[in-house]
């Protein structure tokens, strides 16, 4: 008997002393209310215990106690706040292991993503990760933003933290765009001049802008250094510091908005008040955060590894040799667009920057207190054509818009681009057959009767060339710089050296305005084993 | 079932799935490390082979066969087996490379048979000594050099003439000209490389006020300096290529390898002079 109350005493008291650590651990969750919570299951105690975390822990005191149940809907965020930070997080992560391979030298920077990619354990995947991450936070960013638009989220005691959100969208830019410059190969090295470029069309300071950013009037060692600062030090900095303000606002101070059907709409009471009903952090959200992480990883994961995303690298940065077709990172397309329609300083700068101060005066400017689609066409239209005339622009800052590039140049750089993967450098290297293949009207259907197998792919890349040229050289209706009059045209495939084989691809024609005969001629090295560029 | 066990449910299933995918990959990663190894090499090798089209042909020979008299094959097999110790190196056959296209050569180790373009024997290439290539261009070269190994062939040797040798007869009859096989031998035997490529030689192009070599030969011979035989501008070319001695352009030094009467068919060296006269 003694005994037993002995064994009972001494459980009840290790119990105790358990559920304290656990407590302190989990800042104020005892052992039967995590079981609770993980269950599914209402508070164990009163008061409740799930908002003692929020109190006492650091990390949990920075969330949301709740959200109203009806801002929580998926069909109202799309979740697209959460997976912008989601993205955050995964470039700091995938970004601190990058740092300790990388060296911020013009000598080093490309050997270091070569040996990264070639040496270490996970290493492409991790760069990979890195880039993909970094595509997503701008999309993610710019749609979070469009849907906050749309909702219109922004009025109230929203404005300020849309106003940091713009700044946020601006830091994101600064973040992807520098880290843009570090594999230093041709892609990167000349989309950042391109970028830095349109600094200089400033007004009065232009030039000193230029020169503060590339460290000297070509990117070199300085710029370098300096983009490379900025990427691991500066934008994240002002990222984590707006961030923090822009989240507060919303985990703290305002929540998220609830759809305008539930503020404005003629709904009844009770769905009004199921809606602001409270959705806890502690089970619900945090579940729902986690789950939403592990989400966010699979399909960061499966685009690496199960669709074959994989970041581009060009060959090495080359100051002296600017690659045709060469353009600014996508999310710079439409001012690209915009510099091809007026002025630079106009286009480039004074239009840009009256544009952010819009976008940053949105709540200010627009007056109107309703926040349903159908009550405000104007600031919806308004809305919807800034993103078609943002996609026209883009469209038309392409290389291939607006740029007269003559047509031999066109059509070998179509088979053989300069940087990049192209048709002729997906040949596999036993259908490169050598010998000299002239453009005829009449191309034979198969280039390499003498083997086997053919050369079908080899013969497609041919007819494509042939037929360009034919095209360029015969048809009606084309303009003066797309004109091949006269055409003759070869590719000639020779051995060169042991598994390396030279390509040659020459076209001759009258130049169209002084009749004379004019030749351009490109030649290509490709390897057994390089698989392409 | 409430929604927190529908995501805990399906979050481990996904973590699985992340799991095994990245276990998939990582198992395939010692391959892939290979694979892009292997790639990397074959692209400075290609790389290597652009960057000796533009900038060594002209001396080493389009296929790096080397030019007599002027500068040495870099494709034969004593290049592989026998230069390190002919020149006393005690790195690898690669560093070699990539020190001498570096740093150039003031003087040639081998004057006598490969002179190189004057002085320096060979410039430097490398960006840190004055020349045009960052460093990974050169190791790329090194690269592409270095895949002749596998089919050099044995020893060099002289191109056997398809003809009896031109002589340095310079009033004899040639054969009539094809100015289109003149433009390719004079790459082939290496005058591009002193005459076009670098001026160690007079340049053949017009420049500096004169005509092309074309003009130049006809006027060449009424000018009161000339002490040569020629009597016309067919001659005086044939006569600049086979008997270098006879008279030199004021401002050079002889250079020119003397031995082009005996290496040369008299069908090449009327191509040759058929294409020198088409540069105006």
């Amino acid at each position: 008997m003694l005994k037993s109350l002995n064994f009972q005493d001494l459980r009840k008291k290790a119990g105790s002393a358990i559920d304290h650590r656990v407590r302190i651990i989990t800042a104020g969750m005892g052992l039967d209310e995590l079981r609770a919570v993980v269950r599914g299951d209402p508070p164990t105690e009163k008061p409740n215990p799930r908002y003692k975390v929020h109190t006492t822990s650091f990390l949990f005191h920075i969330r949301p106690r709740y959200y109203e149940k009806g801002s929580t809907i998926l069909s109202h965020t799309f979740r697209l706040g959460f997976f912008t930070a989601f993205f955050f997080f995964l470039e700091l992560f995938t970004g601190l292991i990058l740092m300790v391979y990388y060296t911020p030298s013009p000598g080093a920077a490309y050997q270091s993503i070569l040996e990264l990619e070639s040496n270490v354990f996970f290493g492409q995947l991790m760069r990979d990760m890195h880039r993909l991450g970094a595509e997503a936070m701008v999309i993610f960013t710019a749609l979070h933003m469009l849907r906050t638009y749309l909702t219109g989220s922004y009025k109230k005691d929203r404005s300020f933290t849309w106003l940091t959100g713009v700044i946020l969208l601006g830091i994101t830019l600064g973040l992807s765009f520098s880290g843009y410059l570090l594999p230093w190969d041709q892609l990167a090295y000349w989309a950042v001049t391109i970028g830095t470029s349109m600094a200089e069309a400033a007004p009065i300071f232009g030039e000193q802008v230029n020169l503060l950013l590339r460290g000297a009037p070509d990117i070199g060692a300085g710029g370098l250094l300096r983009f490379y600062l900025g990427h691991v030090v500066l934008f994240p900095l002002l990222a984590v510091l707006v961030i923090s303000i822009h989240y507060y606002k919303v985990s703290r101070e305002h929540g998220i908005s609830l759809p305008a059907k539930y503020e404005e709409g003629n709904v009844s009471a009770e769905v009004k008040k199921n809606a602001k009903s409270r959705l806890d952090f502690i089970p619900d959200l945090l579940s729902h955060e986690v789950f939403l992480t592990t989400l966010g990883l699979l399909a960061v994961v499966a685009g690496i590894v199960a669709l074959g995303y994989s970041a581009p690298l060009e060959s090495h940065a080359n100051p002296q040799q600017t690659p045709l077709d060469t353009k600014a990172p996508w999310y710079f397309w439409w001012l690209q667009g915009m510099l091809k329609l007026g002025d630079k300083s106009v286009m480039g700068i004074i239009l840009p920057t009256i544009l952010v101060l819009v976008l940053l005066a949105v709540p200010y400017i627009d007056r109107n207190p309703h926040r349903s689609l159908f009550k405000r066409p104007w600031a919806v239209s308004i809305g919807i054509l800034s993103v078609i005339l943002l996609i026209v622009l883009s469209y038309m800052g392409l290389p291939t818009y607006g740029i007269e590039m003559p047509a031999a140049t066109r059509i070998i750089q179509d088979v053989a681009p300069e940087e990049g993967p192209g048709p002729l450098y997906e040949v596999p290297f036993d259908q490169l057959q050598p010998g000299v293949y002239a453009v005829s009207e009449n191309p034979p259907d198969e280039l390499c009767p003498q083997i086997d197998f053919g050369c079908p792919v080899f013969t497609e890349v041919f007819h494509g060339y042939n037929d360009d040229v034919i095209h360029a050289s015969t048809a009606e209706g084309l303009e003066p710089y797309q004109q091949l009059p006269n055409a003759e045209a070869v590719m000639v495939v020779e051995d060169w050296q042991n598994d390396l084989r030279k390509v040659t691809m020459r076209i001759t024609w009258d130049d169209v305005e002084s009749g004379e005969s004019t030749t351009y001629e490109k030649h290509v090295f490709i390897h057994r084993n390089s698989g392409g560029e | 079932m409430s929604r927190i066990n529908v995501e805990i449910f399906l979050g481990i299933i996904i973590v699985l799935l992340t799991g095994g995918m990245i276990l998939a990959y990582g198992i395939n990663e010692q391959a892939r490390m290979e694979e892009y190894k292997v790639a990397q090499a074959a692209s400075a090798i290609e790389n290597g082979a652009a960057i000796f089209d533009n900038n060594c042909k002209g001396c080493h020979g389009v296929q790096g066969e080397g030019v007599a008299g002027l500068c040495p094959p870099l494709n034969d097999r004593f290049f592989f087996t026998e230069r390190m110790k002919e020149v006393g190196w005690t790195g690898t056959l690669e560093d070699y490379i990539i020190s001498t296209v570096a740093g150039g050569r003031l003087v040639s180790t081998r004057p006598e048979q490969y002179p190189g373009g004057g002085k320096p024997a060979m410039p430097s290439w490398s960006e840190q000594f004055g020349g045009p290539l960052r460093n990974d261009q050169i190791r790329d070269l090194a690269a592409f050099i270095m895949n002749w190994e596998s089919t050099a062939p044995d020893r060099e040797t002289e191109p056997s003439l398809a003809g009896p040798p031109v002589g340095t007869d310079i009033t004899q009859e040639l054969p009539p000209g094809d100015a289109a096989n003149g433009e390719a031998l004079a790459t082939s035997k290496g005058c591009a490389g002193c005459h076009v490529t670098t001026n160690n030689g007079p340049a053949w192009a017009a420049s500096a006020g004169q005509p092309g070599i074309g003009d130049r030969a006809a006027t060449r011979i009424e000018q009161d300096d000339y002490n040569g035989a020629a009597t016309s501008a067919e001659q005086y070319l044939l006569e600049s290529i086979v008997s270098t001695n006879a008279y030199v352009v004021p401002g050079f030094a002889i250079q020119m390898p003397a031995n082009f009467g005996q290496s040369l068919t008299a069908q090449e060296t009327a191509d040759l002079i058929a294409y020198m006269l088409t540069i105006k």
